[in-house]
């Protein structure tokens, strides 16, 4: 359980608030790189920390993400026309650039200078792996560039998707750690999903329902790792990786790809769910992307133009009563990414904590809480950079490795934790 | 005309959620295996609790490792008076293990062992993860881990804390 004043501190994530602070201290991805396709396409709205944004990419190239709205009368300018350098609003014909800096307003004589005072705000965006990230802090501390390992891999080597999530980013975020649903929730898609079949570690976790757990606190956040019996008093071990504040990064099996997820607040009711996949040393395959585009694996099918999943709650997420009682499907919901959604959209757009109770294995989202709070505390109070702003936190990988019994996972998989560019995940 | 689900999932349905315990307390042990976490365990034993008891074990730490203990006599609360293992078991939803990384945490078999017959669940928490070596980790591990259903390594001992608070305890 949490109290309320800490369930709201991690909650809220708005302008001003603690929570909001912790999450403007990092490069937080915003679109995929696709949604701002060319020069001069149309801008895209972006919400993001309960702040209204426009993203768009200038006759120049220039990638800009600034207020949406017009500083004249408050239009939004996702109606205005992207041209010659800037955003110009249809309404009275205020033009801005990708900094917010106002450069025309027609009505005024230019030689007034007027539209330099005149300035939006806004972040800096730019463009790494596919995807456009920006930095929502303070101009002084800026940090420096993302390195998560799948956004430095060749594009080939990569896909990245992302859909919305109808709830609040941390209980999201808290599914991706929870090991322990996936017992349950997802029994049975393991063997079926084409991006998981086939690895020999599956048989460890068909031989061995009842996993142990260990949660270790890394530099960057949490490694969470589920034992399970092996052969030749081994262990066979699945070890997640959580950075701060909401990546994480789920083991792999056999030969398929890698992947994890970012949890990132729209508003303190809603959050995007980035999804990647990528191997670090071979090229995706045709099959392998067709399937991630086919909502398989973590990724999820979405309506036509739009992020949103076609399943979602105004369909009762597809829910199939006959396949939950056959046991084609343990919850009846189709797919990893939805079962996982609709579970936690189900609890309400922001879960009351103080209700909830918890039991030993839900210690992994204990200590990202406790990691979380304890960051917060310190940047708020002492102004210490929180744990995931630095580079060397994100070159991580998850691991799924057998180990003698006897071993620390931590040291014993030390080198397969981290991300090595050309050496291939360790995998079984 | 909006699915069920579009219907209860808003915020304004939340507040017709039941507003009644769900739940009745649990009995939690939380036990200091040596010298270092005893120390821990004095500290958050002053602090108010549902049910949570606090115990030292770590006399049983002292001892040369191969001494046939016997199941009583070397348990004890907090104030000093020797408790039964077996009766304290006997009660408890959770017993939690905790450890100080590179120290002697034998007393883990035997009150995993006693766990383990009443059927009770068992945490083990280590705490010095972030400072110890290599080998200090991976003996307390050795100890701790055929007994611990949930093994939690801390680098700061204010983890306890937030998780007694989190269970419940």
């Amino acid at each position: 359980m949490l109290r309320k004043e800490q369930n709201d501190l991690l909650t809220q994530t708005g302008p001003g608030t603690p929570g909001g602070r912790l999450f403007r201290s990092y490069w937080l991805p915003a679109l995929l790189a696709e949604e701002l396709p060319e020069n001069e396409c149309p801008p895209v709205r972006v919400k993001l920390l309960s702040e209204r944004l426009l993203a768009f990419r200038d006759s120049d190239g220039r990638l800009g993400l600034i207020d949406e709205f017009c500083a004249h009368r408050g239009v939004s300018l996702w109606f205005g026309r992207n041209e010659e350098k800037g955003l110009r609003c249809s309404y009275h014909g205020w033009k801005y650039d990708v900094t917010g800096q106002c450069i025309d307003v027609p009505s005024e004589p230019e030689e007034s200078g007027f539209c330099r005072k005149i300035m939006l705000k806004s972040y800096p965006l730019i463009e790494r792996g596919g995807v456009l990230w920006t930095y929502m802090g303070p101009k002084e501390q800026v940090p420096p560039l993302p390195e998560w390992e799948f956004a430095t891999v060749p594009d080939h080597q990569r896909f990245v998707s992302k859909r919305l999530q109808e709830c609040n980013w941390l209980q999201a975020m808290e599914g991706g750690i929870d090991s322990s649903h996936v017992s349950f929730l997802h029994r049975g898609d393991i063997n079926t999903d084409p991006l998981f079949k086939g690895a020999r570690g599956n048989q460890y976790n068909l031989a061995d329902a009842r996993p142990v757990f260990e949660v270790v606190e890394s530099a960057g956040g949490l490694y969470i790792g589920a034992r399970r019996n092996a052969e030749n008093d081994q262990y066979y071990w699945r070890i997640t990786q959580y950075v701060l504040p909401s990546f994480t990064m789920i083991a792999p099996r056999g030969n398929h790809s890698v992947h994890g997820h970012f949890w990132i607040p729209i508003d303190d009711e809603n959050c995007w769910t980035w999804s990647f996949d990528y191997h670090p040393i071979r090229n995706l395959t045709d099959a392998e992307i067709a399937a991630m585009r086919g909502g398989k694996g973590i990724h999820v099918k979405c309506a036509p133009g739009t992020f949103r999943p076609l399943a979602n709650k105004d369909n009762d997420y597809q829910i199939d009563r006959a396949a939950q009682k056959a046991g084609r499907s343990y919850s009846g919901v189709e797919g990893f990414g939805m079962q996982d959604a609709s579970i936690q959209e189900s609890m309400g757009p922001i879960v009351d904590r103080a209700k909830e109770n918890l039991v030993s294995t839900d210690n992994g989202i204990i200590m990202a809480r406790h990691r979380l709070l304890r960051s917060i505390k310190a940047l708020v109070d002492k102004g210490e950079v929180p744990p995931g702003v630095d580079p060397a936190h994100q070159r991580v990988r998850s691991a799924a490795v057998v180990l003698p019994r006897d071993q620390a996972f931590k040291d014993a998989a030390r080198e397969a934790l981290m991300a090595r560019p050309g050496v291939a995940p360790a995998s079984v | 005309m909006p699915s069920e689900s579009a219907r209860v999932m808003s915020a304004a349905e939340a507040r017709f959620r039941i507003n009644a315990p769900n739940s009745k307390p649990r009995h939690v042990k939380i036990i200091a295996l040596d010298s270092g976490s005893e120390a821990v365990v004095k500290h958050l034993a002053q602090l108010r609790w549902n049910n949570a008891t606090f115990f030292i074990a770590s006399a049983f730490a002292s001892e040369p490792p191969g001494r046939r203990f016997s199941v009583s006599g070397w348990l004890s609360d907090l104030a000093g008076r020797t408790k039964d293992l077996i009766d304290e078991v006997k009660g408890a939803d959770l017993v939690i293990m905790v450890a100080t990384a590179g120290e002697n945490a034998q007393a883990a078999t035997l009150i995993g062992e006693a766990c383990s017959l009443k059927r009770v669940n068992t945490t083990g928490l280590i705490l010095g993860g972030g400072a110890a070596t290599d080998e200090m980790l991976s003996k307390t591990l050795s100890q701790l881990r055929p007994w611990s259903l949930m093994l939690v390594i801390a680098n700061s001992e204010d983890y306890i804390e937030d998780m007694l608070i989190a269970l419940r305890a």
